[in-house]
């Protein structure tokens, strides 16, 4: 009965996906982009945020990609947590965008188009991973910034009202670069690659097998229980090399299904 | 019973000067609005105490409250209307206001809300039927012309009536003689009037319903702990029975004492309207024990953050209070009042100071329900400072909030000036109706369980609604070397699961239960067996040497390990991965003291990838409106503009046959 219900779901969903695509849903190239994150080499030094900021002049008080401080239990001790967008195959925010101004494109990521945004914040209710901002008020700008016009894959110039998030770089990714927090982690904790080719790689260009990594590193998704399917892997942060988060620092329990 | 009808028309023809210091007052307030909203405008919701983590405050609680109002005015006029509890007649009209009003108060909060007001036309241009917003927007605007179509309908007599007074200005006059549809009065008129407010009554009943569920979608379709509940859509129908009844409750003893309608809107309205409020609020309570006990007795992980702030934590007194003061007290205060007879003479206070609580109540308790979920969220903000995190309006917030309840009562306060807020026609109707049944002594009251049957119908009318080219890189001193490759594609082995004496019916060991739960079936790619032959400069096999077999990928190279040569010179790699579409493979050896080092790489193609296509697992994510998501909604609020084409109609048929009386007369 479960394997009727699953198929023919599956084969309804196929039959509705394959439809013609507007021009934006189409990726510019056939690729299926992944981020595997290891939580054990993470230092928790923030330099993916740093670069993040920098690069696309993220507007003060956001993070594109934030670190948390986590404890899952008292017993397993604290460790830090990089949170980009998860780029979900199932995503929240897009279901219930009522104006299609956060779309998914065929190389899973998901986009923010901020020439649409009405800035209803829909999608921050939905969003569970917080990994969306809004400009409440008119961002500082600086001339760099400015001198270029708005696209979707740079994600600035930002504007007053309207949705700001990760969107995997896609710039970067066009001229074969990895994303900026990849490519500026100094620990090599964040890997990035096409799914299609199995394979992702680090800022140290230590390329490692999604399906072997994931299956042997027990690697799973943030909060998989709500089905939002994320494009980002975390390998899980046993034996650390570092040291943890400072305890007096409040820190977020997540109870994903893997407390056991 | 005359002079009645003259305390109205000199109510309607007569302001005091308390009457224009109230307009005043409710002016300064509402301009007041207007000018947080126009700073709010230009500097941004900085303004507002919104941050990232509560993205949500009391604009959007403010508009779940007056649509939640807006109930009011469908369930005394339209319930009682359908099942033809005649005492409703002096509370029609003012009802039906209410509902107007309430809910052109309540929809532009939303766009109080928006950051860029100035894309709402977005929301026609691009918008998607997939979207909880959409479909508030959809039910929403129908709800709203339903409401004025109902308002204008029962007051078309009435303004005929008004017309030939000649007590009245002479714009007045005209404007309501233009509105009244050349109304004669005729049995035909009448009979195709009833019809057309009948159908109307019926249909604003599934319609209120839909708005309130829908509403209750925003948060509902989301995944937060609260929100996530499928309670929600009922819970907030009830809400609003509950305030909606309590604001037309609250409207009636504001209107009887300003305007001297004790004639009209007797003790006994307020008895038979209050036990209806009190069996909503018995109920509202019976919804928020079932919301609140079962997410309280599990303490599931993500809620219990929400359950310890709204019972102990920052929200507890809030909380609480409106738990005690607009549900619990309410339930006490009409139980005695209504329930002893020898208090009967308080009821109308009683009934009054209740409703003007649960209304209070009802306005603190949706903010309860918007904003302590969004400060417990999966993964609470860090290194943020308080008020990013904690919310808590701003004056621009307030000022707005309260420019529209000014609104409110400003647009009611003139409604009710100029218009008869009492139905003339329909009171006149029920008195003649009472005198000729005087003997029979017929009771025609309503019991709320049979309210209640009637919404939970309607809420299940809802339900319908879901190269292998051998170049050669000599090296320096030993001998050099060559590699040649070649591939071939293997069908990989399926694995079938040994038939182990397992019990007819019993699931077999190897099975993996979970295997349902994934939710894209693994597509099998045959392995690729990659022959890289090293052989020396005269061809001759180099056995017995390590090659390193490689993958270049977009970003970097992913090693596959080492195999020796065999004896023919011929190392063998099998690759089993997960890769799709042509990628090179390239076989190096590294040289030692025989033989130079020597690679070569080779385009591979296993499988082809896949076209690309949005992933299966996101059913509602398509850019384009699907069918099976649009056909509900099409359904649906078709039928509801359909009836409401019908109605026009019946009216045209109306004013037609106005025109020709006039013209024969």
């Amino acid at each position: 009965m479960a394997a009727f219900g699953g198929t023919s779901l599956k084969s309804a969903a196929r039959a509705i996906m394959q439809s013609v695509l507007p021009a934006r849903s189409q990726a510019p190239t056939n690729q299926k982009w992944v981020m595997v994150i290891d939580l054990a080499k993470c230092d928790g030094c923030r330099d993916c945020t740093k670069a993040c900021n920098k690069m696309h002049y993220v507007p003060p008080m956001q993070e594109w990609i934030k670190v948390y401080e986590v404890a899952d239990n008292p017993a397993a001790g604290e460790y830090y947590l990089p949170r980009p967008c998860m780029h979900c195959d199932n995503p929240p925010c897009v279901r219930a965008c009522p104006v299609g101004a956060t779309f998914k494109r065929t190389d899973g990521i998901v986009i923010q188009d901020n020439d649409r945004c009405i800035g209803c914040r829909e999608c921050i209710a939905q969003c569970p991973y917080s990994a969306r901002s809004f400009n409440w008020g008119e961002p500082p700008h600086t001339p760099e910034e400015t001198s270029v016009p708005y696209s979707t894959d740079r994600m600035y110039p930002h504007r007053k009202g309207t949705i700001e998030k990760c969107g995997f770089c896609p710039h970067m990714l066009r001229e074969g670069k990895l994303p900026v927090c990849a490519s500026a982690c100094t620990m090599g904790a964040v890997y990035f690659g096409d799914e299609l080719e199995d394979a992702v790689t680090n800022s140290k260009r230590e390329t490692i097998q999604l399906s072997k990594v994931a299956k042997r590193g027990a690697g799973y998704r943030l909060m998989e229980e709500l089905g939002t399917e994320p494009r980002v892997y975390y390998l899980p942060p046993a034996n650390r090399k570092y040291a943890a988060p400072d305890q007096s620092a409040k820190l977020v329990q997540i109870q994903p299904a893997r407390t056991a | 019973m005359k002079n009645r009808e003259e305390q109205l028309v000199q109510q309607m023809t007569h302001s005091s000067a308390r009457y224009y210091a109230w307009l005043a007052l409710l002016g300064a307030a509402f301009l007041l609005g207007l000018v947080a909203y126009a700073i709010q405008v230009r500097k941004g919701l900085i303004v507002t105490g919104l941050r990232d983590q509560v993205s949500w405050g009391i604009y959007i609680s403010s508009f779940v409250f007056w649509v939640g109002v807006s109930k009011g005015g469908t369930m005394i006029s339209a319930i009682l209307r359908v099942t033809n509890a005649e005492w409703r007649s002096p509370m029609t009209r003012l009802s039906e206001a209410i509902t107007l009003l309430a809910l052109i108060t309540g929809a532009p909060m939303i766009i109080a809300d928006l950051g860029r007001p100035d894309r709402i036309w977005n929301l026609l241009r691009h918008g998607r039927i997939q979207s909880p917003l959409i479909w508030d927007f959809l039910s929403v605007m129908t709800y709203l012309t339903a409401c004025v179509i109902y308002f204008y309908l029962p007051l078309i007599p009435d303004l005929a009536i008004l017309a030939d007074d000649t007590r009245f200005p002479k714009w007045r006059r005209t404007i309501y003689r233009t509105l009244s549809l050349s109304w004669r009065n005729t049995p035909e008129q009448h009979q195709l009037l009833e019809r057309a407010i009948h159908a109307m009554a019926i249909i604003v009943i599934p319609l209120a319903i839909s708005v309130h569920t829908v509403v209750s979608w925003i948060f509902a379709m989301t995944l937060r702990p609260g929100w996530n509940s499928t309670i929600y859509g009922p819970y907030f129908v009830v809400g609003a029975i509950y305030s909606g009844g309590a604001a037309v409750l609250v409207a009636m003893w504001a209107l009887r004492r300003a305007m001297h309608l004790e004639d009209y809107i007797q003790a006994v309205h307020f008895r038979k309207l209050g036990k209806l409020l009190l069996a909503s609020t018995l109920v509202y309570l019976y919804f928020n024990i079932n919301e609140y006990l079962t997410v309280g007795y599990k303490l599931e992980g993500f809620e219990r953050d929400l359950v310890e702030s709204l019972f102990i934590g920052r929200y507890a007194k809030m909380f609480w209070s409106v738990q005690l003061l607009g549900v619990i007290i309410p339930i006490a205060i009409l139980m005695i009042f209504l329930l002893v007879k020898r208090l009967k003479r308080f009821s109308v206070g009683a009934v009054g100071i209740s409703s003007l609580f649960i209304v209070i109540g009802a306005w603190v308790k949706r903010f309860l329900i918007v904003v302590p979920t969004l400060e417990t969220p999966f993964l609470p903000a860090q290194r943020i400072p308080a008020e990013w995190t904690h919310y808590s309006p701003t004056w621009i917030e307030w000022a707005i909030v309260a420019g529209a309840l000014a609104g409110f009562l400003l647009g009611y306060s003139l409604v009710a000036k100029f218009f008869p807020i009492v139905s003339i026609w329909e009171t006149r109707e029920h008195e003649q109706a009472v005198e000729a049944s005087r003997e029979l002594r017929q009771k025609p009251t309503l019991s709320p369980a049979r309210t209640i049957a009637i919404t939970l119908v309607g809420l299940l009318v809802l339900l319908c609604a879901p190269s292998a080219s051998a170049g050669t890189k000599p090296k320096e001193p030993p001998k050099s070397a060559s590699v040649t490759l070649s591939y071939q594609v293997v069908e990989q082995k399926q694995e079938t699961p040994v038939a182990t004496g397992t019990a007819p019916g019993t699931i077999g060991t190897l099975e993996n239960p979970f295997a349902n739960r994934r939710s894209h079936e693994e597509v099998a790619i045959p392995a690729v067996l990659v022959l890289a032959k090293l052989t020396d400069a005269s061809g001759a096999p180099l056995a017995f040497k390590p090659m390193s077999f490689s993958v270049r990928t977009y970003f970097g190279a992913l090693s596959l390990g080492n195999r020796p040569t065999g004896a023919d010179g011929v190392a063998k790699m099998k690759i089993t991965d997960h890769r799709f579409g042509a990628y090179a493979v390239s076989a190096s050896f590294s040289g030692d003291d025989i033989a130079a080092g020597a690679s070569n790489s080779l385009e591979v193609t296993a499988a082809p990838r896949p076209a690309p296509a949005l992933p299966e697992q996101g059913m509602l994510i398509t850019p384009y409106p699907t069918f099976w998501i649009t056909l509900p909604f099409a359904l649906f609020f078709g039928s509801m503009w359909g009836v409401f084409v019908y109605i026009a109609f019946l009216v045209r048929r109306v004013h037609k046959i106005g025109i020709m009386k006039g013209s024969a007369g």
